[in-house]
């Protein structure tokens, strides 16, 4: 019988009702036990518990054959084998008892492994024992060693069952031999007729083939199975990881969808209060506060567009980098010296000192790099430090550091710092500092974001270092020799 | 007969000043930049109605503010209005306790001159007119 042939697939399944609640509860065994490497845990529970249902029937058997047989013929076999079954009776209620109350299905599979081989060897015992009193080599129940194996193979890794099909054979033949010796008593079969040393000869090696031949064609049988179910666990596993990763990149993009239209609409909400208060006279448009609020109102609409234009920034690093603007050996030198031109005017009118700090002679050249984007991503990290130093002016140091595969550039400032609450946070989505709001009202928060798009982009890191109101330093690595599969594969 | 006077914290200059031309048409108006400056403002010089903003310096400084008004035996009593842009992303309302938060009222960004002046008349009555 097929313990597989069960209930919805599962042996024993109906004795186990509770059992289907405790499924997720998955165990492995470690991988390379054998051609049975995996199995569920509650499916192994499932099995056992079948297995002692079907012990039962055993003991039915044994019992009615000591009860039965002498009057139908069979010869006086009463005693010894209602001792045999009350054995097996008591046995495998301790094994019910332990599958219900001790290792129940969310236990681990080694331990349930453990109960499975226990049961084995229980039966097996059980079982020579009954062949003893049932006519040794010429008993009829010599076959349910055979149909012990193959149940064994399903439930068990092969390896185990053929270290127990040989301790059985073994066991057998000693049995045999001490009988054939009278080391032990002699018992005529239940079945009638006589064993002669040839006959059991041939009984014991037709067991060892069977028993051996049947562990073999039953692991050959059920190995694909075998191999399904840990496909099968396998797949499952992964679309379960994939969906939760699914689950969880809607559920950061639906974040992302509600800050960035809070961060819209808070604008909006200032600039149609505005207009309300003008269009409904409580201001006079063409008065010195009108224009004043009319002013104030347009600096709203700057910031949203340049919320709308940086969001749009960061949507196209987001979606691909092939169709960007990428360019072949560029060189990190010549970038970081039109950014300083660019950016002289600002740094003087804030009387902040730009210091170059180029700490190699040799030019730090990128393999592969989107110009405009590290541009961007210099550039915004260059002019906040300008941006944010302290209103007395300062230096800001801009380090270029080359190895043999990483450049690493370093800008450093004397500003007013990030809170130390915030530093993990500042390269989100919207986020500003209180001071750096009161240092500069505007700001979209999205700047330093687009920045580690830029830099992981390029295969790079960014970090950054700050001490409130003395110092930040942002370090962006990046990779020389980078270049994204999907071009490198062009 | 003496103006009632409303304290607005808003960091948004330009709100501020559209809510104080309309306010100040009927009450005397002062405004903070952030939570800190406000709850200095009423504990200087208690106002008759503080109109709060959620977001200034901090995610939910409008809150904290609101709070600690109603926990002190001197600014219980003064009623407060909370201002918020964020209403209809966050659903705020939804999720904040409202024993944790006792504003006497809830106004959504963009606010509506008449509307605003209504729910302030309701809380401290129709002021004087800036003529009178």
């Amino acid at each position: 019988m097929n313990p597989s042939s069960g209930s919805n697939g599962h042996p024993g399944a109906s004795s186990n009702g509770g059992s289907s609640s405790s499924r997720p509860s998955i165990s492995a065994p470690k991988q390379g036990s054998g051609s049975f490497s995996f199995i569920f845990a509650w499916e192994l529970h499932e099995r056992l518990l079948w297995f002692s249902n079907l012990r039962w029937f055993a003991v039915v058997g044994l019992a009615a054959v000591s009860l039965i047989g002498p009057a139908v013929g069979m010869a006086a076999t009463r005693p010894s084998l209602m001792v045999v079954a009350a054995l097996v009776a008591v046995y495998n209620l301790l094994f019910v008892y332990a599958l219900k109350f001790r290792f129940g299905p969310e236990e681990d599979y080694g331990d349930l492994r453990t109960v499975a081989i226990l049961q084995m060897v229980t039966d097996l015992a059980a079982l020579l024992v009954t062949v003893h009193f049932t006519g040794g080599c010429a008993s009829p129940v010599l076959p349910f060693v055979v149909f012990h194996m193959a149940i064994g193979t399903i439930m068990i890794e092969t390896r185990i069952m053929f270290v127990l099909a040989f301790a059985t054979c073994f066991a057998a033949a000693g049995l045999f031999a001490c009988e054939h010796f009278d080391v032990l008593n002699r018992h005529a079969s239940v079945i009638g007729g006589q064993s002669t040393p040839a006959s059991c000869g041939l009984s014991t090696v037709m067991l060892v083939g069977l028993v051996f031949g049947v562990v073999y064609l039953t692991d050959s049988v059920t190995s694909r199975f075998k191999t399904r179910n840990v496909e099968l666990h396998q797949t499952t596993t992964e679309l379960r990881r994939s969906l939760e990763e699914r689950e969880e990149l809607e559920r950061r993009k639906s974040h992302y969808m509600r800050i960035s239209a809070h961060q819209l609409r808070s604008p909006l909400g200032t600039i149609k209060t505005s207009l309300q208060v003008l269009l409904d006279g409580y201001l006079d448009p063409g008065s010195e506060e009108g224009l004043r609020l009319l002013g104030g109102t347009a600096t709203r609409v700057d910031s949203l567009l340049d919320i709308v234009n940086d969001l749009l920034e960061l949507a196209k690093m987001r979606e691909g980098r092939v169709k960007a603007p990428w360019a072949r050996n560029v060189s990190i030198n010549q970038i970081l010296a039109d950014i300083f031109d660019a950016a002289d005017p600002s740094a003087r009118e804030a009387n902040v000192e730009l210091v170059p700090h180029f700490i190699h002679e040799g030019a730090a050249v990128l393999d592969w790099a989107v110009p405009p984007d590290l541009v961007y991503a210099f550039e915004n990290v260059i002019q906040n430090a300008i941006k944010y130093s302290k209103p007395e002016g300062g230096t800001v140091t801009v380090a270029l550091g080359i190895d043999r595969t990483h450049a690493m550039i370093v800008v450093a400032d004397e500003g007013i710092g990030i809170p130390a609450n915030l530093q993990d946070d500042v390269f989100m989505e919207f986020v500003r500092a209180p001071n750096a709001k009161h240092a500069e009202a505007e700001g979209t928060g999205l700047g330093l974001s687009i920045v580690r798009e830029a830099v992981q982009m390029h295969g790079g890191k960014v970090s950054l270092e700050s001490a409130e109101g003395i110092e930040t330093k942002v370090t962006m690595v990046l990779p020389l020799h980078y270049v994204p599969p999907e071009i490198g594969r062009a | 007969m003496a103006r009632p006077t409303i304290l607005i914290a808003d960091d948004d200059p330009v709100f501020v000043a559209s809510m104080t031309s309309v306010l100040r048409t009927r009450y005397g108006v002062r405004t903070a930049a952030n939570g800190s400056e406000a709850l200095t403002s009423v504990r200087d010089d208690p106002p008759d109605l503080v109109i709060l903003d959620v977001m200034m310096d901090h995610m939910s400084e409008g809150f904290d503010v609101a709070r600690s008004l109603r926990l002190s035996d001197e600014t219980s009593l003064i009623p407060i209005i909370i201002l918020t842009g964020v209403d209809r992303v966050y659903n705020l309302r939804m999720e904040v306790d409202e024993s944790w938060v006792p504003a006497d009222h809830y106004l959504e960004k963009p606010v509506d001159p008449t509307e605003l002046l209504r729910i302030v008349g309701g809380l401290v009555g129709p002021g004087v007119l800036e003529d009178s």
